[in-house]
């Protein structure tokens, strides 16, 4: 290697070098700066404020009684139940899409699980010589009633 | 008292000592926790510092930090690991609190001290404060590694490998990350070069 291209290198890496050191350094005295701003002893006396606040919280919560827990838990079962007999309940739903398609909305007890099944390809699933075509989908409840059957609709008319 | 002094007695408080603290604190000693903080405070806010680049936002997530740390020290398995420990909290608290849209109060209140530490000017307290807003939007469009691993990187007294313990990560990634992080500063901050 020759002497103007060993220079050249070394030359190379002192500009890195340099560089890494104006970042730091600039870095540095932008914290310093700003740390000279601080009373210590204020922020050590909100840190303890907030302590005393977190402790309170503590307290109250382990003196929360059991007896309260186990109602909230019956409760909390209780309802659980109340919605899956509803969901089960549920009929399949009927709904005109765009574009003369229709799709049937089928409740199910799976939840997080959902399935969409086109029955129209190949010409079957045409109902009285119509050209709708007829997608099932089967979804839980609970994601109906979070984003809306609408929602969900719109996503399937623009993937069909 | 001088920061040196303090970065000093914080590590110096052997070990041993911040553990017997530390298992004082988990047996419910408040005491014990509260010198925690005060031996502490001042590393943790330089690691906020250096990650919001607003000192009312690390003295903030500073709060939120030691609250975390309190409620959760019995989780705390190495009683001598405390500082590690601590500092991953204030960098994950710190790296949340960059999320928020929102700037919060903190409540501390910072005095305007600047004629005294440093700047002697009006013009120098416009450029350190146009500084400090540009190191802010810059360490925001750092990504999380990054911006963790440039302000803990060089920290006084952390070695790399703890800093790749606090990051969850090798100490390869941790070089990286800094790479990375000072290659978009030189370009974000280019005007203050």
């Amino acid at each position: 290697m020759r002497k103007e291209d060993v220079d050249s290198r070394f030359r190379g890496n002192d500009k890195v070098e340099n560089e890494k050191e104006r970042i730091d350094s600039v870095f540095e005295k932008n914290v310093e700066e700003q740390l000279a701003e601080v009373n210590w002893d204020e922020l050590k006396a909100a840190i303890s404020a907030r302590l005393d606040e977190a402790e309170r919280g503590k307290t109250s919560k382990s003196k929360f009684p059991a007896v309260f827990k186990v109602a909230a838990g019956v409760a909390a079962a209780a309802a659980v139940v109340f919605v899956a007999t509803m969901v089960k309940m549920e009929k399949p739903v009927e709904m005109p899409l765009e574009n003369g398609k229709h799709a049937v909305v089928e409740f199910i007890e799976a939840r997080g699980s959902a399935s969409v099944e086109i029955i129209d390809r190949n010409g079957e699933g045409k109902e009285n010589g119509s050209r709708a075509a007829w997608i099932i989908i089967r979804m839980p409840e609970p994601a109906l009633a979070d984003n809306g059957t609408n929602g969900h609709l719109r996503d399937l008319i623009r993937l069909f | 008292m001088d920061e040196d002094v303090l970065v000093n007695e914080s590590r110096q408080a052997s070990s041993s000592d911040i553990g017997r603290l530390v298992e004082a604190s988990q047996a419910g000693a408040r005491g014990a926790f509260d010198e925690l903080v005060r031996l502490y405070q001042r590393r943790a806010m330089r690691v906020a510092v250096r990650m919001l680049g607003d000192v009312n936002e690390a003295a903030e997530a500073v709060q939120n930090a030691f609250v975390k740390a309190y409620l959760n020290i019995d989780k705390l398995k190495e009683p001598g690991r405390f500082e590690v420990w601590l500092l991953r909290i204030v960098a994950n608290t710190a790296i949340s609190q960059r999320r928020a849209a929102k700037r919060r109060a903190s409540g501390i209140k910072v005095t305007d001290c600047h004629e005294d530490k440093g700047a002697t000017s009006l013009e120098d307290k416009a450029v350190g404060e146009e500084l400090k807003e540009a190191i802010q939007v810059a360490m925001r469009k750092l990504s999380k590694k990054e911006a963790k691993a440039i302000s803990l990187f060089g920290l006084e007294g952390l070695s790399q490998r703890e800093v790749a313990e606090i990051m969850g990560c090798s100490v390869a990634a941790v070089g990286w990350h800094v790479f990375k992080g000072r290659q978009k500063l030189k370009v974000l901050l280019k005007e203050y070069l």
